[in-house]
């Protein structure tokens, strides 16, 4: 645990440092997570099991570009628990553009969390046609990629080179049972990230275990 | 140089960079929508552009094709004129007056972003081929808790009166007599409204008034006639999803139900989430639907792959031998597929498809009327083998045997087959069978191994002496060699921790 890095994220709670965000939404919780006031400011509590990003803070991101006022393209936003923290952190003037294109998780993404948090633009479309993306304007600092098709890296690459800025970061989800059950997941983590390569400069691969078994995290800049 | 610019509220036309005009939708998502399905008219855009007729570039390919479609000659922009128009949205948008300044622009994308959204998904579940994908799940649903709530009944009034138990077969004959009250309170009239025969009426007459069971207290009866009340509206819930599963099926996929039967097809319906998404798949998909556990076996393992999941269930699948099931699943996955094409497309239904399946089917069942070569090759003695490899093999035998499918159809075969079960033989093995019926995985294991001992095991376990008649299917778990050493020992412990692995399950219920 590097707690050095951002401080502002951890919280005592029963005893333990835990990771949590301050609440944009006063009293607002998107999955019965805690909330939690202290001197005056609420905080939710991010709960590294139901969240990606949180578990590879677990385990030692180094790179935090989620920043008040970024702005952010996220593919695979499922029901928004973990956009909903970064909503938190970029606050009322940043901006995320939450992609997806399941509509029964799409439904509770915008009951829960779209439609309280005005830094959110909810898209429901298929991450594979960039192009056709409504309401989404400018280029973005960060596009984080959480999509489970045996294609994610291809599409995630696709998306990047529309939206996001030279220099800009690359967060993507690597489920390697949704790329290839029968191969090692170590080796298609090294499969998809030579692929990266081209475009990318890679910073750091986390692995999410024990949080989330056989994934990992993909840091990378964006070089274009 | 005029650009046509399709945005979020409207079409605006900028000549050299300058608006010429504003076009804005009257409801934003609402036309937004029907430009990008070309659907929309238009008509003053197009008659506006009309006589311009030269040097038009849109930004959109639906909006392209709406203006060829009206005979004005329009290209799309550039890459970067694209890229340009995507950055600078927002400020579009003020330019066209659709909003007074950039962050009322922002939060009016959001609201649009948010209307286009919400509209999308009240369209989804608009869908007829969802409901019917709830319904068949709560059939199935009803048919777990109604089986765990009759087992519970004939239980619980079976202390009253145990005779009853092994009599009647039928649960809602059961609970029928169960509502009339106890023992003493049971006339003629009760049997008759039940449906039952008079000489198995009498036969009920005469065992109840010598029943060995004991008395049961108002307050307990009270309870037990309720549940049995509530197995008959379970029942007759089932009977109308049913009928409703039917019909609809019929309405939404009509060839799909003529291939698969409205029962299975709704089930893989389920499986696959939608009609379009069941048509999108390749047969092969649809011919292992509901095998997922053992396909991804076979895929890491190099196991023999399944040859049918869901569509076990299938008449002609269920029907045919176990050599022929193989091919005639991957028939019927392969015209369900273009059946279920056909009816995303709602071209209405087409007999050529079940004929031709039938036709190969008969030539299936012509062609290979023994059984293949690999039915025939005897199993290995178990004994000349060390633990480890044995177990091996004996789990490749099985495979082979066909209990692979046996093990991922077989649940949902029991309950299309005979609703509310019977049970059979003594209180024990209906323990088991209950139990086994309930649970996944571990109960279905001991199936297999049941199924292996059915198939030709009988002899072997002979052979196997002494500790494997008493371990039965169970020899699997057993380690290697120094087993026999320990054997007594195992036995006990093993066969009790299996005892109560069972009992606990059946409790926990």
């Amino acid at each position: 645990m590097k707690e050095d890095n951002f401080e502002f994220f951890w919280i005592n709670s029963d005893g333990e440092k835990k990771l949590a965000t301050e609440n944009l939404v006063i009293g607002n919780q998107v999955y019965n997570e805690k909330l939690i006031t202290k001197k005056g400011t609420e905080y939710r509590l991010w709960d590294p099991f139901r969240s990606k990003l949180a578990a590879a803070i677990m385990n030692g991101l180094e790179i935090f570009p989620f920043k008040d006022k970024s702005s952010i393209l996220y593919l695979g936003v499922s029901t928004g628990t973990t956009v909903s923290h970064i909503s938190d952190i970029v606050g009322p003037s940043g901006i995320i553009f939450g992609v997806e294109h399941a509509s029964r998780v799409a439904r509770d993404f915008l009951d829960r969390v779209a439609s309280h948090r005005a830094n959110i633009i909810p898209i429901l479309q298929d991450a594979r046609k960039p192009k056709e993306y409504f309401s989404v304007f400018g280029k973005v600092d960060v596009v984080y990629v959480d999509i489970a098709q045996p294609d994610q890296t291809n599409i995630a690459i696709e998306n990047c080179k529309m939206y996001l800025k030279k220099d800009g970061y690359f967060f993507l989800v690597i489920k390697t049972r949704s790329i290839d059950v029968t191969k090692s997941p170590k080796r298609i983590v090294e499969e998809e990230i030579q692929r990266m390569e081209v475009h990318f400069e890679i910073l750091q691969v986390i692995d999410l275990h024990p949080y989330d078994k056989d994934h990992a995290m993909v840091i990378a800049k964006f070089l274009k | 140089m005029y650009s046509v610019i399709l945005t979020e509220f409207g079409i605006v036309v900028f000549k050299d960079e300058k608006l010429e005009k504003a076009f804005p939708f009257k409801d934003a998502v609402r036309d937004y929508i029907s430009v990008k399905k070309k659907e929309s008219k238009l008509n003053e855009l197009v008659n506006y552009l009309g006589p311009l007729q030269r040097g038009i570039s849109v930004s959109d390919e639906s909006l392209m094709t709406l203006l060829k479609k009206n005979s004005i000659d329009a290209q799309m922009m550039e890459e970067l004129e694209l890229e340009e128009i995507q950055s600078t949205k927002p400020q579009i948008i003020v330019d066209s007056g659709f909003a007074k300044n950039i962050s009322e622009a922002l939060s009016k994308l959001r609201e649009f972003a948010m209307g286009l959204s919400s509209s999308k998904v009240t369209e989804v579940s608009e869908s007829p081929d969802l409901h019917i994908i709830q319904a068949i799940n709560s059939l199935d649903e009803i048919d777990k808790i109604a089986n765990g709530l009759s087992s519970r009944l004939r239980e619980w009034y079976g202390l009253h009166f145990p005779e009853l138990d092994n009599i009647i077969d039928s649960i809602n004959g059961y609970s029928q007599i169960v509502l009339a009250g106890k023992r003493e309170s049971l006339t003629k009239k009760v049997y008759e409204e039940a449906g039952f025969p008079d000489s198995k009426a009498d036969m009920i007459a005469l065992l109840a008034s010598k029943s060995r069971g004991g008395d049961i207290s108002d307050i307990n009866l009270a309870i037990v006639q309720s549940i049995a009340k509530q197995i008959l509206n379970f029942h007759d819930l089932r009977k109308k999803l049913e009928a409703h599963v039917e019909l609809e099926m019929e309405t939404v996929a009509p060839n799909l139900s003529a291939i698969l039967g409205a029962a299975v097809g709704a089930r893989i319906l389920g499986k696959a989430g939608s009609l379009k998404k069941l048509a999108s798949m390749p047969a092969s998909t649809i011919q292992i639907i509901g095998a997922e556990k053992a396909l991804f076996r076979s895929l890491k393992t190099g196991a023999q792959p399944p040859k049918h999941g869901l569509l076990f269930q299938h008449a002609m699948v269920h029907a045919a031998p176990r050599w022929q099931r193989g091919k005639i699943a991957r028939a019927i996955a392969a015209k369900a597929v273009i059946a279920a094409r056909v009816d995303v497309y709602g071209e209405g239904i087409n007999k050529m498809l079940l004929e031709k399946l039938n036709i190969r089917v008969n030539e299936i069942s012509k062609k290979y009327e023994t059984p293949t070569e690999r039915e025939t090759r005897k199993p290995e003695l178990f004994r000349e083998h060390t633990g480890e490899s044995r177990r091996r093999e004996g789990g490749d035998f099985r495979r082979r045997e066909g209990s692979d499918s046996r093990r991922e159809g077989g649940e949902s075969r029991r309950r299309e087959g005979g609703d509310f079960r019977r049970r059979e033989g003594s209180d024990s093995r209906r323990e088991g069978g209950e139990s086994r019926r309930r649970e996944g995985g571990e109960s279905r294991r001991r199936e297999g191994g049941e199924s292996r001992r059915r198939e030709g095991g009988e002899s072997r376990r002979r052979e196997g002496g002494d500790f494997r008649r008493r371990e039965g299917s169970d020899s699997r778990r057993e380690g290697g060699e120094s087993r026999r050493e320990n054997k007594n020992y195992r036995e006990r412990t093993d066969s009790k921790s299996n005892k109560n692995k069972k009992r606990s399950k059946f409790e926990r219920r």
